[in-house]
């Protein structure tokens, strides 16, 4: 109980110093704003409909109209108010960052802490698992998952997942393997603990700190490697709010209506931005070899 | 380093394919629907039936599983896949084929990222906390968030508002009167054997924009990593102690502290440079229609051809294990300090 309200306070006092960081500010900012825009969506949206893939019924008319006043970020090639549609792909981009993470995170610790604790037979079988799929693309794993099962969202969270848990299990098994070593996890080992106490109060909690400041840095990299999934045609079918799907579907007008792959690139770059501010201040902290002097950071 | 390392890291590679291989043939099998339906690629017609009874011949599905496994994995060690639905021919040749395409825009894209990175990075440790310094790390930063798709269209729309159309990897037209024709894949290799100045400018400004687009995700990297290691160098007693004995500034910077930020610049430019063919495939033929593996990712979607996948798992996945290999072994070569 104790240590962990010590945790608490810990990660309380981390934040509090970020927040004297224009750079987490900044981060922190983006990403609350993007999240409020997704939460919003059907309320802010002028065109609640067209923005979830609905076709209007003066299409033809409305189609590819330059940004306006009505329409802020202009129409697409069906007529469709691109601010609405962007709107909503907020939601889908944040949907995809937190299942992927989360999903990936929690295989990636179990699996990374496992191979770092149970030794032997274990520790080179978890490795080699990782190791293979630290080695294959999430794309090219997207591109047999759709083949196999047909379009959706599933296949880019599939296809992310396969391949992200292996990073984080790789950083938990480096981080937890020098841990495992310490004298006080032998010494609890000697003193008849369990195993599962042990990995959950002495080796868990030491590693998960970096690794989960990690995650934060890849939610950014999730969501681009997510949105190119999408923007080759294999996730998400066509008409879909996803801001790599409205790339797509603006790529043949380009020249004609270039502000139809413009704006959903630029919310894009700027969430993709937000993680990597937030993360790489608390990584900053975190690191010893970006500071120069090394404090524990709880 | 020793050849037993080699040797021993080469046979990993090697289980590791083998493991991929297996994972793929997993999903074809696991999937819900049958998989001779997907191994034949989804046929329709009056001989769809006839197709599906060759496929399930091939897989041999009616054997036990282990022993399918077994096959697959000796045809595909064997280069053995069979021929694609798109294209009517075998797959591994047709890969490889296409493979030039792609290598040759990532070798350029880093030929303009690794040394621009580099400078840009010392040149921002050198003037630490400086207005120019934030500048460029901003610059940085953001450049290694930029969706890559997004700048490809947007380097796309600026040459085709131009004027300047450089759609595919070759004007057609010139290469067949001018005599151009490929000898080892690589266009801008093939054009300066042959001494055919015309075909190597055309094939170079065709190469430019998707590369710089590939460059883009490198660039930003190299140029926050290269300004943390040497501004870390640059704090070592390996740079104070020349900075007493009064050696020149320029030697101390790049013969003292950039010899050892090398190492971690390599290991970054080895790991990104396996993972940038993802980027690269998917500009290079959705943007730029340009012939390469992102062109065969695309007919293998829509031809739904399950082999020229699993074909394209294979080599993607050796590729990467190739070069981070071969990144491995340059840095043991390198750093004094990594024993293999």
């Amino acid at each position: 109980m104790n240590s962990i309200e010590a945790n608490i306070r810990g990660a309380a006092y981390l934040v509090r110093k970020q927040f004297r960081k224009m750079r987490f500010k900044t981060g922190l900012a983006i990403v609350l704003v993007i999240t409020i825009l997704a939460l919003l969506s059907p309320i802010i949206a002028p065109f609640p409909e067209e923005g979830l893939g609905y076709i209007p019924e003066n299409a033809v008319a409305k189609a590819r109209l330059p940004p306006n006043p009505v329409n802020i970020f202009g129409t697409d090639t069906r007529g469709r108010d691109l601010f609405s549609r962007v709107l909503f792909g907020a939601g889908s981009a944040l949907v995809e960052i937190l299942i992927v993470v989360l999903t990936s995170l929690s295989i990636g610790i179990i699996i990374g802490v496992s191979a770092a604790y149970f030794k032997g037979v274990v520790e080179h079988v978890l490795n080699y698992l990782i190791e293979l799929f630290v080695s294959v693309p999430a794309i090219i794993i997207a591109l047999a998952l759709r083949l196999a099962i047909g379009p959706g969202l599933y296949v880019v969270i599939l296809g992310l997942i396969t391949t992200w848990w292996s990073w984080y299990a790789r950083i938990t098994y480096i981080y937890a393997r020098s841990i495992v070593e310490m004298d006080y996890v032998v010494l609890a080992r000697l003193s008849g603990l369990n195993s599962l106490k042990i990995i959950y109060r002495h080796v868990l909690r030491n590693t998960i700190p970096p690794v989960l400041v990690q995650a934060v840095t890849d939610m950014g990299s999730v969501l681009l490697e997510a949105t190119s999934i999408n923007f080759i045609g294999l996730g998400v079918p066509l008409n879909s709010p996803e801001w790599g799907v409205i790339m797509l579907e603006g790529l043949p007008v380009i020249t004609i209506a270039p502000w139809i792959t413009m704006f959903p690139g630029i919310f894009l770059l700027i969430t993709a931005l937000g993680f990597s501010l937030i993360g790489d201040s608390l990584r900053e902290e975190l690191d010893p070899r970006m500071r120069r002097r090394w404090r524990l950071w709880f | 380093m020793s050849i037993n390392y080699v040797v021993k890291r080469v046979f990993w590679c090697i289980l590791i394919v083998f493991g991929i291989i297996v994972f793929s043939y997993l999903i074809l099998i696991f999937s819900p629907g049958d998989p001779a339906v997907k191994w034949a690629g989804n046929p329709r017609g009056p001989y769809a039936s006839m197709a599906i009874e060759k496929a399930r011949e091939e897989l041999g599905l009616n054997d036990p599983l282990y022993l399918q496994i077994a096959r697959f994995v000796y045809n595909v060690f064997n280069g053995n896949i069979g021929d694609s639905i798109a294209y009517k021919q075998p797959v591994l040749p047709l890969i490889y084929s296409r493979l030039q395409s792609t290598l040759e825009l990532l070798v350029i894209a880093y030929v303009i990222a690794v040394p621009l990175g580099i400078f840009l990075g010392i040149y921002s440790a050198l003037r630490r906390g400086s207005r120019s310094d934030s500048l460029i790390q901003a610059v940085g930063t953001i450049l290694a968030n930029m969706p890559t798709f997004w700048v490809a269209t947007g380097l796309f729309l600026v040459f085709s508002m131009s004027g300047i159309s450089l759609y595919g990897r070759i004007n057609t037209r010139l290469a067949l009167s001018t005599g151009f024709h490929p000898i080892t894949g690589f266009y801008l290799l093939d054009s300066l054997i042959q001494g055919n100045l015309l075909v190597f400018i055309d094939v170079l400004l065709r190469l430019l924009p998707p590369a710089l687009a590939v460059a883009v995700y490198p660039l930003g990297v190299l140029i926050r990593l290269t300004r943390t290691l040497m501004a870390e160098a640059l704090l070592e007693d390996f740079v104070r102690v020349p900075v007493a004995w009064g050696v020149r500034r320029d030697i101390i910077i790049w013969r003292y502290a950039l010899k050892a930020s090398i190492p971690g610049v390599i290991q970054i430019s080895g790991l990104s440079f396996a993972y940038s063919l993802i980027d690269a495939m998917v500009v290079e033929y959705t943007v730029f229609g340009r012939e390469g593996l992102g062109n065969l990712l695309y007919d293998a979607l829509n031809y739904s051809d399950f082999r020229l996948a699993i074909g394209l798992i294979t080599v993607v996945a050796v590729f990467y294990l190739v070069v981070n290999t071969l990144t491995d072994i340059i840095q043991a070569l390198v750093d004094p300090r990594v024993r293999l």
